[in-house]
């Protein structure tokens, strides 16, 4: 038996534990759309959609350890490299207006 | 002096995309200029960064010569073609300045005119992508500074190419087998060392990993001596690391959850020495980590850091990350250093606009560092003027309105 | 006894890192312009997905997973202020002023 599957209170686990975490941090995402969509200037939306990429990060690793499916964590580290990507990639062009990326 | 006054001239050089054009227009100027027999001579300089002694000097230093070596051939390759006795000119190359650590525009300026002083040469040619320590922002102050010397002073009119450095440098056997272990052993943990299959497409993955990005990984070779050390004064560097997030975190949060507590951001420039490359790259990365600073350019060794709260300036100023990093590239001798702030070193760029300028100082109470300390200790070249009269608690700015 | 043990800790370690997200939201939010901003998402949010991962790390135990977790958290902790300053980089060029004590709110 695995920890995530450990009884807290009241028949709840701790992999609930974990989603309701999730559950916050995805709260917290949607706050942080307000930044990515309000901006003002590009860099804004770039910079709030980067920090949502990690918040979605956090919930990919929490979710796979809570349902105990860790290949969860291959796809997290794959956001995590196309959300860096993602960063550079657009302020680079953004720098140098479509030089090479 | 008898000489010719334009027959001689001082080249200060650098590693610079338009070094070439600058020989040759050097060379042409100096044949033009020669006049009868007068002798004429070429002083191709190499102002040295680093300091005798210091750690990987041998190796800056044996680049330093190979560069003198290549402009060497350059000139003489110029005076060849256009047929001149190449016994009629005299072309030197010299390494100076490698017992002091260098500053300022002024201190490469006063060693430069010494040498010039020595060998009697009166002009300078300057390259216009000549940089010192490689900050390319300080290339005025540094003609002026000449000047002021009397010497003439000339920018090689050479075109510049507007594209950066190049990326790429060479791959060499180590580097390729470097990486290609550590992008095997990658592979390997992520997928938990499964057999034969993993091993079979690892080693190709690796391979082309290897040959790709083996000539664009390293700055130079890492060898079996310093790597491993390197790697074990970065892993004692970490947990220092993360005790300094944690604490400045807890700060920076302190203001931003805070309603009451006002932000006070300034943009700084600082100075540092490092060395370019995976140190400077590391540094800059900690003082983003570290919270309250922000990297926002790297000039070489010129940082550009946005700080937050004056607690974060402080602390930068005092360059502990500064020092660290120099212990974990260069072991612990190099890790005695004067703190940014006694070199002079640490410059703020904005000050507070406004009407309400003064309400800056409300803000200082609750976030741990005081302000007025920071005027006052940073040296002259901080134009940061904080008036400590002001107690007004005047919190209109940064007040969240949504 | 080891068990309630790492249970506390996964908790303590979730509710730290909700906590700094929680900072790196409102300061996302609530900062005045981009450069002040890049602050938070580079720090409190690292350090928020940092305690988040080693909650995660502690829940998954000695594994093969808990590996690619630590990689996971080593790789956000260089990327994301590589990302903040290219960001704060792009902004500084593209002429963005920083923000100062006075100036209007953007």
């Amino acid at each position: 038996m695995s920890i995530a599957e450990t009884t807290l209170v009241a028949g709840y686990s701790v992999g609930d534990g974990l989603v309701l975490a999730a559950a916050l941090f995805v709260t917290l995402a949607i706050a942080m759309l307000y930044r990515a969509i309000m901006g003002p200037t590009n860099q804004d939306r770039v910079l709030a959609v980067n920090v949502l990429g990690t918040n979605t990060v956090v919930i990919l690793a929490l979710l796979g350890a809570a349902l105990d499916e860790p290949w969860f964590l291959d796809i997290a580290l794959v956001y995590a490299l196309l959300n860096f990507l993602m960063s550079i990639a657009i302020s680079k062009f953004t720098v140098e207006r479509g030089g090479v990326i | 002096m008898a000489v010719d006054h334009a027959a001689r001239l001082l080249v200060p050089v650098t590693q610079s995309v338009t070094l070439r054009p600058t020989v040759d227009y050097a060379i042409e100027q100096l044949l033009d200029r020669r006049e009868g027999d007068a002798e004429s001579a070429v002083h191709f300089v190499f102002v040295a960064p680093w300091r005798a002694g210091d750690p990987d000097a041998t190796v800056d230093r044996e680049q330093a010569t190979d560069l003198l070596a290549q402009i060497e051939t350059w000139a003489e390759y110029d005076l060849d073609s256009v047929d001149v006795d190449p016994e009629a000119v005299e072309i030197t190359t010299a390494v100076i300045g490698e017992d002091d650590y260098l500053f300022s525009p002024a201190d490469y300026v006063d060693l430069l005119s010494e040498y010039a002083t020595q060998h009697e040469l009166t002009n300078v040619v300057v390259d216009p992508e000549y940089s010192l320590t490689g900050q390319t922002t300080l290339l005025q102050p540094f003609e002026f500074e000449l000047q002021q010397r009397d010497l003439t002073v000339e920018e090689a009119p050479v075109d510049r190419p507007t594209q950066r450095g190049r990326l790429l440098s060479r791959s060499s056997p180590v580097r390729f087998l470097t990486l290609f272990g550590v992008s095997f052993l990658f592979y390997q943990v992520l997928g938990g060392f499964s057999g034969l299959f993993d091993i079979v497409t690892g080693a190709a993955t690796a391979l082309i990993v290897a040959l790709t990005l083996s000539s664009v990984s390293f700055y130079r070779d890492p060898t079996l001596q310093s790597s491993p050390r390197r790697l074990v004064r970065g892993v004692i560097y970490i947990p220092y690391l993360l005790y300094e997030i944690v604490v400045s975190n807890l700060v920076v949060a302190r203001v931003i959850l805070d309603p009451r507590v006002d932000i006070d951001p300034r943009l700084t420039k600082i100075q540092v020495y490092v060395g370019s490359g995976l140190p400077l790259t590391t540094l800059a990365n900690s003082i983003t980590l570290t919270p309250g600073t922000l990297t926002v350019t790297a000039d070489d060794q010129e940082l550009y850091v946005h700080s937050l709260v004056p607690f974060a300036r402080e602390g930068l100023f005092d360059g502990s990350l500064e020092r660290w990093v120099r212990f974990v590239f260069y072991g612990r001798e190099a890790a005695r250093f004067p703190t940014p702030r006694e070199r002079g070193d640490t410059e703020v760029l904005q000050e507070a606009t406004g009407v309400d300028a003064t309400a800056q100082d409300g803000s200082v109470i609750a976030d741990g560092g005081d302000e007025s300390a920071t005027a006052n200790s940073s040296g002259e070249r901080t134009v940061d003027d904080s008036d400590e009269s002001a107690t007004t608690d005047d919190t209109t700015d940064t007040e969240v309105t949504e | 006894m080891i068990a309630t043990a790492r249970i506390g800790l996964i908790g303590v370690c979730l509710a730290l890192g909700l906590f700094f997200t929680l900072v790196s939201a409102t300061g996302v939010i609530r900062l005045p312009d981009v450069f002040s901003r890049a602050h938070t998402a580079s720090q409190a949010d690292t350090l928020g997905a940092g305690f988040a991962l080693a909650a995660v790390a502690l829940t998954l135990g000695w594994d093969a997973a808990t590996v690619k977790t630590v990689l996971l958290l080593v790789f956000i902790f260089v990327t994301n202020p590589t990302a903040a300053h290219a960001i704060a980089r792009a902004a500084y060029e593209e002429g963005v002023e920083p923000w100062t004590t006075g100036d209007e709110r953007r």
